[in-house]
């Protein structure tokens, strides 16, 4: 029965993969069919997804916040590369 | 005609270093890397100064020899084969292709604008990718970080695109599941 399921409506394992496969590509249409009937089984996948989403924007986001942070000695690191150039 | 004016490369240093430095050390994740990336940013810039046709601005310039350098870094790092298997979503799911109960992802109730500019998330975030194998890490990065499409990166990696979207799957459960327990969980 469950092997029935997983073929018809996909294993877990399966729809994740989809659930990554379209932020890149286009699903076919039973692609697209068997991942929506499994999410509306499946509350794991369904949180998965959301969550998916949601850490793609948040690495597209990360960089203007991140960019003002700096750890180096900024003049001694400038005066070092002037001094490369020279030579 | 306009005459272009050649920039003078040390005032060029001064104005640019700090900003280059920042963005290669946010796209490499390491100090040292990062600095020397800006060297030879410099490097090159100086040999090619004559060159400088004033079609961009200086700084354009010099960040499009930054990005060049970097993705020259990345390329370098690709280990070819690419070796991918099912094995390894065994730690998250089982042999039948359920989600193991540990790893079932639970709701994270959270409210998505407020998290985006969360400090604390944010740096959890950048641990996980970090903390990624290379292998992994590596198709991210050069997805977000240098902001190429899908089909450049299978060419850089030499992977097919199916090959490509389940590496990205594999990256992600894991990347997942580390925000998952090193931030969510905290809360």
């Amino acid at each position: 029965m469950k092997k029935l399921m997983h073929i018809l409506f996909l294993s877990c394992l399966k729809a994740t993969e989809l659930i990554e496969k379209k932020i890149y590509f286009k699903l076919s249409i039973r692609e697209i069919w068997q991942l929506k009937v499994h999410k509306s089984m499946c509350q794991a996948c369904t949180n998965y997804e959301k969550q998916s989403y949601l850490i793609e924007k948040a690495i597209s986001h990360m960089e203007n916040i991140q960019s003002d942070k700096i750890e180096i000695d900024v003049e001694s690191f400038k005066k070092s590369i002037l001094g490369k150039l020279k030579q | 005609m306009t005459v272009v004016e050649t920039p003078d490369l040390s005032v060029l240093v001064e104005q640019y270093a700090g900003d280059l430095y920042k963005r290669a050390f946010f796209k490499v994740s390491d100090s040292e890397m990062a600095k020397d990336l800006v060297q030879d940013t410099f490097m090159a810039a100086a040999e090619k100064i004559s060159t400088f046709k004033g079609e961009s601005t200086p700084k354009t310039w010099l960040f499009s020899i930054l990005n060049n350098k970097i993705i020259d870094y990345y390329r370098a790092k690709v280990v070819r084969p690419y070796h991918y298997n099912t094995q390894s979503f065994s730690n998250f799911f089982t042999e039948e292709g359920d989600w193991r109960p540990e790893k079932k992802p639970g709701n994270w109730n959270e409210d998505e604008g407020h998290l985006l500019d969360d400090a604390e998330f944010n740096v959890t975030l950048k641990m996980c990718l970090d903390a990624l194998p290379a292998k992994w890490s590596l198709s991210i990065k050069l997805k977000y970080l240098m902001e190429k499409e899908s089909e450049e990166i299978c060419q850089e990696l030499g992977v097919s695109t199916t090959n490509f979207w389940q590496i990205m799957h594999r990256a992600k459960l894991q990347l997942r599941d580390c925000l998952d327990s090193n931030w969510h969980r905290k809360i």
